[in-house]
């Protein structure tokens, strides 16, 4: 097991975190990072593939509440967020493995710290088994949430 | 930090259809507001890391509009309009204008001239005030040979009025100076047209092709009572706000000039305004009265703007609404009291037209009297020059302000018709753009008329509310520095945050001068596989989804100079119907995804 690297995969809102670092280092220092645009654009199907293709673990992290500069992007992000992890343990996978945090960090150097920290509880987890239950889920189409208000 | 690249450079073009925010719309040069909020919102939290950013947002600013740094202390009209208005509080953008002001203008020496050559044409600029240097900049940036002739020893004309309290004079200073030496104008101080054989036939056979009059208006308007001159403004102890504020201005009275008198100040315009708050702190005892009502939202409501209403109430200045001035009577020469009647109506449909109720009637007794009812042109000089029609009126296009009578000559600012600096310095950018087509023998009118469209508010799940903007107590600022504190670094980038962007982002373009995406990526619909469900609909914040008939089905569609490419409708949208077009996140998605395996 101490062998076991969680892969983390970690989106980021460009309107909060890390817009006055220079972008390239970023990319180096944090492993699969995806600056995004807003987190409202990131679909549960985003999520869900990212499981797919070898992530153990997603993070997400968006605008402090009230300030996302598409009005409730990151609030959607949050509801979408908290409704899959519903879903993730009604067939018995860790909720841990989604998070979103609504914050704001400019100079970005608190994201490669988040997304450490979310390896070290990913690490007591073990790897995804969602593969697993992949036969009990349902279908991606079903799954994706619109978006209620 | 990010650094604004030329890619993001905004457009407010003619197109048939021109949507911006309400904010720049008001505006009458049409400043690029929301792309500065957005720009001041993305700022370093340390001052010595923002200023880098606070000049690149300057520098942009100032390309279209060299009196920025003045707009900050004293316009705002922008405000006037802002969406958030109805939800708690106007964005105090003039205030985050002034914030960048307050870096820029000690900056301004450091930006450097216009790199053109001047080949063009020779133009004279009459009369140095806002309207007058903003097109004589902007001719100069075009490469015309522009020459100013100011009728005094100073540029910017009225704006040396505005009492420091209000606007440094300082950054007037540095501005206007700035201003000539980047764009490289020529300027003839003590030039005043009509004067010392100065004639527009001169300034023709000198080789001038066009010419902007901007002269403003040098004369205080007389008091009248009922279409006649009231009788009594030769007392003593009678002067106007118009020369009282110019020798203010000069430094020509002495602090406690007015210690101990009873100053009436006659007039209700922000003018009247810096009269009496400019007598209150120079120790007179002031009371404004004016023919208009408390009430600013009613047809004859006062015309000063709100905070000078608000300060001079706070500073213990008197106003009486409502009230005329019949008559001015004296005593062995000096002025000793008026008389007013009621005034019960102000405007008709025919304009300005005063009716009184001479029953209802009180005098006011003072020891000075300071009429501040508006200005004049020089009527004369324009006669002279052949600029009025037959019924004294300046006979001018609207569209291209050209000169019926002398079409070489064009005419802006307060000579035509008073207004806010702003608005002078407008016409001064239409000007800019005749004088170039008329000496370039093109269509003067083609694409002009510009109707904009402007946005309502975005739909949000909360509104934050206005910050105050603290003022020196009245006990503390009986002196003429600035009372209204600034900006923090920290405020001024709250404040920018709390902008909605209401406008499209076509006409801002922030995010894509600082690289946080490639382009605007628009967003399209598959009508063959779109359910017209509405999901999209509902989910967009700025009403730009929306559903239409298409033969005998329901699709959904997307205007585009709505859309801020946010993706929220494609993310709910339940058929996969909608996608961003080139959308570079994409590849960013599937190059992490490919690695993680």
């Amino acid at each position: 097991m101490s062998q076991y690297k969680p892969k983390v995969v970690c989106f980021s809102c460009k309107f909060s975190w890390g817009y006055l670092a220079d972008e390239a280092y970023l990319s180096r220092e944090i492993e699969n990072w995806i600056p995004i645009i807003c987190t409202g654009k990131i679909d549960t199907t985003h999520i869900m593939d990212a499981f797919e293709k070898g992530a153990d673990g997603v993070l997400i992290l968006g605008c402090p509440e009230g300030d996302c500069h598409y009005q409730d992007g990151n609030y959607e992000a949050k509801k979408r967020v908290y409704l899959l992890c519903r879903i993730l343990e009604s067939i018995g996978i860790e909720k841990e493995r989604v998070k979103i945090e609504l914050s704001s960090d400019p100079e970005g150097r608190r994201i490669s710290k988040l997304v450490k920290e979310m390896k070290e509880e990913l690490a007591k987890l073990g790897p995804w088994k969602g593969n697993v239950v992949a036969e009990k889920m349902p279908q991606k189409k079903e799954i994706k949430a619109g978006r209620g208000k | 930090m990010w650094k604004t690249e030329s890619v993001g450079v905004t457009r407010a073009d003619t197109a048939v259809r021109q949507c911006l925010p309400p904010c720049q719309i008001k505006c009458p040069i049409n400043e690029d507001i929301q792309r500065t909020n957005v720009l001041i919102s993305l700022l370093p939290e340390d001052m010595d890391s923002a200023r880098e950013g606070i000049i690149q947002i300057s520098d942009y600013l100032y390309e279209k509009n060299p009196f920025f740094n003045i707009c900050g202390y004293i316009c705002g009209i922008c405000e006037l309009e802002c969406n958030y208005k109805s939800k708690g509080g106007a964005i105090r953008r003039r205030l985050l204008k002034r914030f960048l002001s307050d870096v820029y203008t000690d900056h301004l020496k450091e930006r450097g001239k216009f790199g053109i050559s001047k080949n063009k044409e020779k133009v004279a600029v009459i009369g140095g005030g806002p309207g007058g240097l903003m097109c004589a900049y902007h001719l100069s940036k075009k490469g015309y040979n522009v020459t100013i002739f100011e009728a005094s020893d100073r540029l910017g004309g009225a704006l040396w009025l505005v009492p420091d309290y209000r606007l440094p004079k300082d950054v007037l200073q540095t501005t206007v100076e700035n201003l000539v030496r980047i764009a490289g104008i020529d300027v003839k101080y003590n030039s005043r047209l009509g004067s010392e054989g100065l004639t527009l036939e001169k300034l023709e056979k000198e080789g001038f092709k066009a010419a902007f009059l901007a002269t403003g208006l040098p004369y205080p308007r007389i008091l009248t009572f009922e279409g006649k001159t009231v009788e009594g403004q030769d007392l003593s102890g009678v002067m106007y706000g118009h020369t009282y504020l110019y020798e203010v201005s000069h430094n020509n009275i002495r602090p406690d000039y007015f210690k101990g008198k009873k100053v009436i100040v006659t007039g209700g315009g922000n003018v009247a305004f810096d009269v009496a708050r400019s007598v209150k702190r120079q120790g007179g005892d002031v009371i404004v009265i004016c023919l208009e009502c408390e009430d600013k939202d009613c047809k004859d409501g006062i015309p000063a703007d709100e905070d000078e209403i608000r300060g001079a109430w706070e500073e213990g200045i008197r106003i009486i609404y409502s009230r005329g001035v019949r008559e001015i009577v004296g005593q062995d020469g000096k002025f000793k009291r008026i008389d007013c009647p009621a005034c019960i109506s102000v405007f008709d449909e025919e304009g300005f037209n005063p009716k009184f109720d001479c029953t209802d009637c009180i005098d006011l007794e003072g020891d000075v009297l300071i009429i501040t009812v508006g200005q004049a042109p020089d009527r004369p000089l324009l006669q002279k020059e052949n600029l009025l029609n037959e019924r004294g009126r300046l006979e001018v296009d609207h569209l291209t302000l050209q000169s019926s009578s002398v079409p070489w000559v064009f005419i802006g600012g307060d000579v035509r018709r008073v207004g806010f600096m702003i608005e002078a310095m407008g016409e001064g950018l239409m000007a800019t753009e005749s004088i170039d087509r008329y000496l370039r023998g093109v269509d003067m009118r083609e694409g002009r008329r510009r109707d904009y469209e402007a946005y309502e508010i975005p739909v949000r799940r909360d509104y934050k509310p206005v910050p105050e903007v603290p003022w020196m107590p009245p006990e503390d600022r009986m002196h003429f520095q600035m009372f209204e504190k600034g900006f923090t670094l920290k405020e001024a980038i709250e404040e920018g945050k709390r902008c909605v962007t209401c406008g499209p982002c076509l006409s801002c373009k922030a995010c894509v001068s600082i690289g946080f995406q490639k382009s605007l990526s628009p967003v399209e619909v598959d009508t063959a596989t779109c359910s017209g469900c509405g999901h999209c609909v509902y989910v967009c914040n700025y009403g730009a989804a929306r559903l239409v008939n298409r033969g005998d089905k329901v699709v959904s569609e997307t205007d585009m100079f709505r859309c801020k490419s946010c993706g929220m409708c494609v993310v709910a949208c339940p058929s996969e119907a909608r996608k961003m077009v080139d959308e570079d996140i994409a590849d960013t998605i599937a190059k992490v995804y490919a690695s993680l395996s």
